[in-house]
């Protein structure tokens, strides 16, 4: 089961449209356990390390096997590698059972309907793609898949939040073969 | 920048040189030890284990594989020979990253020599190996999708250097992929300061295939008891004769005549057997002519012997029967059609 928990405010509905996403993406049960507080203290210049905020996020209720997904606003950086330091959409404990995901670098939501629903594309895309992490699955280099790097310059402004045959299948195969 | 770097065309495996970091001695190994296994990944040393199989007492040494505690179990004197290495440097790494930032500028486009290079580079290619693949398969997604199998290797590929990667930087796999994909893919306005990329695997060369001859293979005719028959037109000489003339007509005649065929002697139909070249039968065509002729053995023994026409005479005589009477080429194709009426009619049975 996937399992929601927002670490900053979210408009319901859209909490309602990701949820229905990605019950429909990953054919598993997905609900809301509801809002958590940011945990105190580790932000360094007002964002935070993404590994670090992954492991202090509250303990959620659940069974093996379920998936958590975190989701907030606080902008989150990446450790550095010999090419510096990738932008940070989220990150994700691979194969595990974490997620996190920020919105800080999400497009802004705009009041019309047409923007609202574009964010909330985009929203459930990002969460397709942290939660895939859990499910093994790579980056892929399908620009039309959701496992798609999301800084790619390859991407379009609207991107689909479906997986492709591929990571779709890999993924199901995962799942499949969990333990619950 | 360079492309996919060519396999390494006459030294053989034993002259090239090792890669960074390969065991080549058991006693080298220590508990605790991590090593990247070729193809399966980064593994740590459990330490020396004695197991008895079918009635062998062998030394092995005993690892674990990171990623799902899987039990890997190496004969100590395989160590050497199974690739096994010690996870790529920092600085080796870092040569790593440059590579997978730098342009590729042509992809192998033939995928039969792509797929197998690119399968040696994941066994014998070392950390920079497997980032070839991935580079590679990369730069060719970007031109066309990869068919299902290359698809597979490329996700392969990208999960061992992930699991490489993320060994030897101390980091976790899921940064891991986000530091790769950040060099092969920096968003837009990134640009890198890139050294020059470290200098391509070598692969084994592989001997061209050849096609295996047996010297006998095409005497099988020896063996089939033909002289006991009497018969003895269908000799090999006999049958190429006859070959070189109904190819020699054929040749003469025009397409139609050419391409009559089912009473020619196929096995005339090469030059060089038109050229005297001895003739070869494939063993499959020996044996039907080695069934086909048993019965008659069986027979041999009642009345006398008659002299079975040699088939391929057949066709020069009524080639030359054809030329001799004139009659246009195409009569025999037209009388084929009219034999035919029930297939014009669309399937009509009266």
């Amino acid at each position: 089961m996937i399992r929601i928990a927002t670490l900053s405010p979210l408009d319901p509905t859209d909490t309602v449209a990701l949820v229905k996403t990605l019950r429909a993406i990953f054919g598993l049960g997905t609900e809301h356990v509801g809002d958590l507080p940011l945990p105190r203290g580790g932000a360094k210049d007002g964002s935070w390390d993404a590994e670090e905020l992954l492991a202090a996020a509250g303990p959620v209720r659940g069974v093996a096997d379920d998936k958590l997904l975190f989701i907030t606003a606080a902008p989150l950086t990446l450790a550095a590698g010999p090419l510096g330091a990738p932008p940070s959409w989220g990150f994700a404990r691979y194969g595990g059972d974490r997620a996190l995901l920020t919105l800080d670098q999400m497009p802004a939501r705009g009041v019309t309907e047409a923007s609202i629903e574009a964010w909330r594309r985009r929203l459930a895309r990002e969460a397709v793609h942290v939660i895939g992490h859990l499910w093994d699955l790579h980056h892929c280099y399908d620009v039309r898949c959701a496992m798609h790097p999301s800084w790619s310059p390859h991407l379009g402004p609207a991107p689909d939040s479906s997986l492709c045959t591929f990571c779709r299948e890999k993924s199901e195969r995962k799942i499949r073969l969990a333990k619950s | 920048m360079r492309g996919q770097p060519p396999r390494h065309p006459d030294d053989p495996k034993a002259e090239l040189s090792e890669l960074e970091g390969t065991i080549a001695d058991a006693s080298a190994l220590k508990p605790g030890d991590r090593l990247v296994y070729p193809a399966q990944g980064v593994c740590v040393v459990v330490g020396p284990e004695t197991q008895e199989i079918a009635g062998h007492r062998l030394e092995m040494v005993r690892m674990r594989r990171e990623e799902d505690g899987a039990a890997v179990l190496v004969p100590r004197g395989k160590v050497a020979s199974v690739g096994l290495r010690r996870v790529a440097s920092a600085e080796l790494m870092e040569g790593v990253f440059h590579y997978l930032a730098a342009d590729l500028a042509d992809p192998e486009l033939n995928w039969k020599i792509r797929h197998r290079d690119n399968a040696d580079r994941m066994v014998a290619g070392g950390v920079l190996g497997i980032a070839e693949v991935v580079k590679g398969l990369h730069a060719l997604s970007r031109l066309r999708p990869l068919p299902t199998k290359e698809r597979g290797q490329f996700d392969n590929a990208r999960h061992l250097l992930v699991a490489e990667v993320a060994a030897s930087l101390g980091v976790s796999p899921g940064l891991a992929e986000d530091l790769i994909d950040f060099a092969l893919m920096p968003p837009a306005g990134t640009r890198f300061k890139l050294k020059p990329p470290p200098k391509p695997i070598l692969l084994p060369s592989r001997p061209p295939r050849r096609r295996l001859v047996v010297d006998d293979e095409g005497d099988g005719l020896d063996d089939l008891g033909l002289d006991e028959l009497g018969i003895e037109g269908l000799g090999e000489e006999a049958a190429v004769e006859g070959g070189a003339e109904a190819t020699g007509d054929a040749a003469e005649g025009d397409g139609a005549d050419a391409s009559e065929g089912v009473e020619a002697p196929v096995t005339g139909a090469s030059p060089a057997q038109a050229s005297g070249a001895p003739l070869k039968l494939v063993p499959a065509l020996a044996a039907a002519v080695k069934a086909a002729v048993k019965p008659a053995a069986a027979a041999k023994k009642g009345p006398a012997p008659k002299k079975a026409p040699a088939r391929p005479a057949k066709a020069p005589a009524k080639a030359a029967a054809k030329k001799a009477s004139g009659k246009p080429a195409g009569k025999p194709a037209t009388k084929k059609k009219t034999a035919k009426p029930s297939a014009t009619k669309g399937g009509k049975k009266k």
